[in-house]
């Protein structure tokens, strides 16, 4: 109760310090906007050249690419400062003062920033969702929409976690950032249908970074019913309870190697 | 209380090559020296005490300070803060100390001062009535009432100092650890600073350890000095028997006139240093030994002073006297 | 003259080096990554109506999966660049008045830790990694347009080319960076600007999969100078009259933008002395 209290004051710092800078925080929406706009470009270019992508249409495929962004949004609202970590800070020797304070660490640094941009992607997400979704020929189940909803939330969960682990390796590398990065574009690659991807991608997708298995499962259980959505839905929580608790563990062990600059 | 025991910490650095060669080198395997940052020191400092930690630039100063604080972790030896070890439970510890460095604010850079409170508030878990007292009471004496609906960017560094030196007070640390508070500080802003921690080591009996290069924190502020030199304790005591320990030093500083020089200047006593500085003539002796009569006459008579200034040695001198030995000690060993 | 601007040369240098750990596993994630593009378009081809062997937009499967590696490299080795993220600190921190009041030119600082980035990348990484890219692709046939010795003709071109990609990059870089004084912050800056390069570059798609106007608009646009025009020199899908179209084009875009960026600057600072930091 006391770690949410104090949560909702930090927040609070943090969209006051965001207020200061509004003017970024215009142009980061529309960044934002613009750099989805660019993806969708991209994939709308390529589709014009062929007919399907491996048997997908346009509405699916984009539904695809507005489905993959909700997991990603969720992240983005809570998770922003970890880029920080993983960059810069750890290498600037800027850490110190999370250390000197009776709060765990990890905690200070999911309090530190609140990123309202995951509004707007998450907008953009379920609108897109919506667009495609009208020119497709589904059945709507109880079971796809659950899924759907846990592929959401707690992707968002390992996405995250997969975030704390890498910006954590910081702590002994001093900067971790690019890693953390390429670990993060891996999230591009589960905007398309596992069907494009030959056997073991599916599975690095699947089991290692399994943005697959809560982006690409849960759409194709919609647009196919390929999997039992409760049996998937099990699989997805399970997954993120494993990947939150090895993050936290794996963040724990790294920050013990913390040191700060000598002088 | 704090007890440090045989405290060492010895950083690995790289040895870097030279030009690109030297850098292909490096990129595949690398050699580290040894720097022996803090070298086997030991003390202890009872509640309610404000000691001042000196030394030069790398003596080891900010390296110790930072192990008391938790964020370092010894590489043999120990510190106990009231029997708890800063490095193993660093959270339990943070409750009970303060710490500013000098030259890295830990307020937020873009939000009102009286934000920043706000959220210590809460890591700290202070009570309303405990905050009130508090922000009135370093509100005055730290005279932060003014600016408190300012962003930090947008104060004066000396304003930035004494609101970093209120929110390290502001959960009524038992120790506070001030790095170099007063850097880069005007002269009345420094006054301010050390009347502040004078006032709060008065009320709440706050213990605090500063490491700083102006001797008139120390002079105004510490009962106790520790001196440090190349990672070793040089001098641990009050700061009177350190300056006892060279003698009752004087110096006399004569205006003379423009024929009078060092060199050629009768010579009084052997004992009677003669410098020259900036035309004028500067004397040095230890008054229990040479008689500081004796030594006015001769100013007068032979070296012909129209006017004379007599001043103690000053704590600065004496620290910079006991490097200065030090150094030359250490370059004879070598 | 320039040698007042070594010690940021060499710091840039220095710096890459000291995270040559960070670097080493990016490379070898970035495989990885580039394998996973590759499968992406192995379905586009599989999927296009002329199957495998079908040319789109000019590209062959083959040429394509040479694209995609070469520009993966060309991204790795030439965009290593801490400009804008500098600035923004230096104004936030207020330590931009130093650098008005020393000898140096604050672009030229960072030109030079620029420079100091992409010239120890490409001896260290751009050469064994170039090498191998180009002797595995050509071996596989999947660089049909070379023919020697012209190609030693296109390579010299190419590193001009990937010079100016680099200039380029870093003048924008600055002039986003430069920006910040009217933002006062960096985030919606930088995203704005890497987005912006790697579609308008040809990174995220070749500039041929674009629409015919949009792609004649791009065409004159300095980005694909940044990316695209110097990997396609490359692979000589450019003869040496379009490739050195592209590199007068690139270096007037350097010219241009500098100018804009001095121009800026000044205006900038302007407001900073004025408004106080």
């Amino acid at each position: 109760m006391r770690y949410v209290h104090l949560y909702f004051t930090c927040i609070k710092r943090s969209m006051i310090s965001r207020l200061e800078y509004k003017k970024d925080t215009i142009i980061a929406l529309f960044s934002f906007f613009f750099s989805n706009l660019c993806s969708l470009a991209a994939i709308f270019f390529i589709l014009q050249a062929i007919p399907t992508l491996a048997g997908y249409t346009l509405p699916e495929v984009g539904f695809f690419y507005g489905f993959s962004m909700l997991p990603i949004a969720l992240d983005h609202l809570f998770s922003d400062e970890l880029w920080l970590v993983a960059y810069r800070r750890v290498k600037d020797g800027d850490m110190d003062m999370h250390f000197l304070r009776p709060v765990p660490v990890l905690f200070q640094v999911f309090a530190e920033t609140f990123q309202p941009e995951g509004f707007g992607e998450l907008i953009l997400g379920v609108a897109l969702i919506t667009v495609c979704a009208m020119n497709l020929t589904v059945k709507v189940t109880l079971g796809a929409i659950a899924v759907l909803l846990v592929g959401a939330a707690f992707g968002a969960v390992i996405i995250t976690s997969l975030k704390v682990a890498i910006a954590a390796l910081a702590f002994i590398f001093k900067r971790s950032g690019p890693l953390l990065q390429i670990i993060y574009n891996f999230s591009a690659y589960a905007k398309y249908p596992l069907a494009i991807y030959p056997g073991f991608i599916r599975v690095l997708l699947i089991f290692v970074l399994p943005f697959g298995l809560f982006i690409s499962l849960p759409v194709d259980t919609l647009l196919y019913g390929t999997n039992n959505p409760w049996l998937l839905s099990l699989a997805i929580m399970g997954a993120a309870a494993v990947f939150f608790s090895t993050s936290v563990w794996i963040w724990t062990l790294c920050e013990r190697r913390y040191e700060s600059t000598g002088s | 209380m704090i007890e440090v025991n045989n405290l060492t910490k010895v950083f690995r650095k790289p040895i870097r090559g030279n030009g690109l060669s030297g850098m292909v080198k490096t990129l595949f395997s690398r050699k580290y020296e040894e720097v022996r940052a803090v070298d086997g020191i030991s003390f202890t400092i009872p509640d309610g005490e404000i000691v001042g930690y000196i030394g030069a630039n790398g003596a080891g100063k900010s390296t110790t300070i930072k192990m008391m604080c938790g964020i370092l972790t010894p590489t043999s030896g120990s510190i106990r803060i009231d029997g708890v070890e800063p490095y193993r439970k660093r959270r339990q510890v943070a409750q009970h100390i303060g710490v500013v460095f000098g030259q890295k604010t830990q307020l937020w850079w873009d939000i009102p001062l009286i934000e920043s409170f706000k959220v210590l508030k809460e890591i700290y878990q202070i009570s309303d009535a405990d905050y009130e007292e508090r922000m009135a009471f370093l509100g005055e004496v730290l005279d932060i009432t003014r600016f408190l609906s300012q962003p930090v960017r947008t104060l004066s560094l000396g304003e930035r100092m004494r609101a970093d030196l209120a929110a390290s007070m502001i959960h009524n640390p038992r120790i506070l650890f001030l790095d170099e508070p007063t850097i880069g500080m005007d002269v009345l802003v420094k006054e301010k600073i050390r009347l502040a921690i004078h006032e709060l080591n008065k009320v709440y009996g706050t213990t605090v350890v500063l490491t700083t290069h102006d001797m008139t924190d120390i002079e105004d502020l510490c009962s106790r000095i520790i001196l440090l030199e190349k990672g070793s304790i040089l001098y641990d005591g009050p700061l009177v028997n350190l300056k006892n320990r060279f003698g009752n030093i004087k110096t006399l500083t004569l205006t003379v006139p423009t024929d009078v020089h060092a060199e050629t200047a009768p010579v009084l006593l052997p004992e009677v240093a003669i410098s020259e500085e900036d035309g004028r003539l500067v004397l040095r002796f230890d008054a229990d030994k040479v008689a500081l009569e004796q030594v006015v006459q001769y100013a007068f008579r032979d070296l012909k002073a129209i006017d004379m200034k007599i001043a103690e040695i000053s704590i600065g001198d004496v620290v910079k006297t006991i490097l200065e030995q030090q150094e030359a000690e250490h370059a004879e060993k070598v | 003259m320039l040698k007042k601007y070594k010690p940021f040369l060499r710091a840039g240098a220095i710096d890459t080096m000291a995270y040559r750990f960070n670097i080493l596993m990016w490379a070898g994630i970035t495989v990885c990554e580039v394998a996973c593009m590759i499968f992406l378009w192995l379905a586009v081809y599989r999927s296009s109506t002329g199957g495998m062997d079908a040319e789109i937009h000019g590209f062959t499967f083959r040429e394509m999966i040479a694209y995609v590696v070469l520009t993966t490299v060309f991204g790795f080795v030439t965009f290593n660049n801490d400009t804008l993220w500098n600035i923004n600190t230096d104004i936030k921190k207020g330590t931009v008045g130093n650098y008005l009041i020393k000898p140096i030119s604050y672009r030229g600082k960072f030109a030079a830790t620029s420079l100091g980035n992409l010239l120890t990348m490409t001896l260290m990484f751009g050469v064994p990694m170039y090498t191998a890219a180009l002797v595995t692709l050509g071996c596989m046939g999947f660089l049909p347009g070379l023919t020697f010795p012209a190609f030693f003709a296109h390579l010299g071109l190419f590193l001009i080319a990937g010079l100016c990609a680099s200039l380029l990059n870093d003048t924008i870089a600055y002039i986003f960076g430069v920006l910040c004084f009217y933002t006062s912050a960096g985030w919606g800056l930088n995203s704005l600007k890497t987005t912006i390069i790697s579609f308008l570059s040809g990174t995220l798609l070749p500039l041929a999969f674009f629409p015919a106007g949009l792609r004649e608009i791009v065409k004159w646009m300095p980005f694909a100078g940044m990316s695209q025009n110097p990997v396609l020199i490359l692979m000589m899908k450019y003869d040496l009259a379009e490739s050195l179209r592209c590199i007068a084009l690139s270096a007037t875009w350097i010219v241009v933008l500098e100018l804009f960026a001095k121009i800026l600057f000044s205006h900038a600072v302007r407001k900073v002395t004025v408004h106080g930091g």
